[in-house]
């Protein structure tokens, strides 16, 4: 049927049949090309996908490792934060010790005002004895201060005066013949001396057997003894 | 014989460099479209082959099967059914017979021309 037309009108029925085929031909080479396209297309799409994925993935990987890495590190620190504080408490102990240490030291130097429960000592003349010729046997000479002061410190009073003049660590006594002389200061008898500290610990130290107050009492002098609940001393510099 | 070719390898240009996307559902359609196409491609060459060749009938057959695939595709997916299978079955087994012929009336084409080589020869 067909090859007779072909035969006769050649020139125009190929070109025809050309021009068909050509169509048919384009048309499916957009198609198969266009499909073929699609598929790259989505292929690489789905590959960016996994690539992220799998990235994603990594990222959370190394994020858990290094959430894992702080939190050991801040284990550590916290470690190190709790031995800082322990050794600091322990310092702040010490701290305080030297506090107090300071303080008694500064008591001691009489740069800050002394206040608190402590014994008075008054030493006196005793009465005037006719019977005896020297007069140095029954008044009050420094060395009977000293022994007094002396007990006092070493039993732990915080700070000392005489007749109100505080005592400094580089206090000088002298005995300049009926008065004594303290840092440049004449006192005559009664010599009150006042010390705050432990009042009992004070008061046995003095009377302990053949201690001061024996020996005072043996060279004839007057002692009165006082617990006081409060005695108030001022610091040096408050004094002129 | 190279204009087909040429045809061929434009249309395939022209479908890398198209830059339009169509949605996802209608890849299947362009499936089904291939094979109809390269079905009724073949087919033609096997009819100019056997000497049966229509104008009509190709372009016909070409438009009209990938008309009915991408029809059957699209009742099948709006059905739930996957109808589209029928299509690229019935165009994967036409599509083979049609290569297996081309094949034999190459073959003994080629026979021919041997068997004819041989006599002139001797």
């Amino acid at each position: 049927m067909m090859k007779k037309p072909l035969q006769t009108k050649k020139n125009s029925k190929f070109t025809r049949k050309q021009l068909i085929i050509l169509i048919v031909c384009i048309a499916t080479g957009i198609i198969i090309g266009y499909s073929y396209k699609l598929t790259k297309n989505h292929e690489k799409i789905n590959n960016s996908y996994v690539e992220q994925e799998e990235s994603y993935r990594e990222d959370l990987i190394e994020q858990q490792e290094r959430n894992k890495e702080l939190a050991e590190e801040l284990k550590d620190l916290q470690d190190q934060l709790r031995d800082y504080e322990r050794s600091f408490a322990k310092d702040e102990d010490e701290y305080e010790h030297l506090l107090e240490e300071a303080e008694n030291l500064r008591l001691m130097l009489g740069t800050i005002p002394a206040q608190g429960p402590g014994i008075q000592v008054t030493l006196k003349d005793n009465e005037y004895n006719p019977n005896s010729t020297n007069p140095n046997e029954y008044i009050v000479h420094e060395s009977h201060v000293f022994s007094v002061i002396n007990e006092l410190k070493i039993s732990g009073a915080e700070s000392i005066s005489i007749n109100g003049q505080r005592l400094k660590s580089n206090s000088y006594i002298r005995c300049n013949g009926p008065v004594i002389t303290i840092d440049g200061k004449q006192y005559p008898a009664p010599f009150v001396i006042e010390a705050v500290g432990d009042s009992k610990t004070l008061v046995s130290s003095l009377k302990i057997v053949g201690g001061v107050f024996d020996q005072l009492l043996n060279d004839n002098i007057v002692v009165t003894i006082e617990e006081k609940d409060l005695i108030k001393m001022t610091s040096i510099s408050d004094e002129t | 014989m190279w204009l087909p070719l040429l045809g061929l390898i434009l249309g395939l240009g022209l479908g890398l460099l198209t830059d339009i996307q169509i949605p996802a559902i209608y890849e299947n359609y362009l499936s089904i479209a291939v094979l109809a196409a390269l079905d009724t491609l073949f087919g033609g060459i096997r009819a100019n082959l056997q000497q049966v060749y229509d104008d009509k009938v190709f372009v016909s057959g070409f438009f009209f099967n990938i008309a009915l695939a991408a029809g059957l595709a699209f009742l099948g997916v709006h059905l739930g059914v996957d109808l589209y299978l029928a299509a690229i079955f019935a165009f994967g087994v036409r599509l083979f017979q049609n290569i297996a012929v081309i094949r034999r009336i190459l073959i003994s084409k080629w026979e021919e021309r041997h068997i004819k080589k041989d006599e002139n020869t001797v």
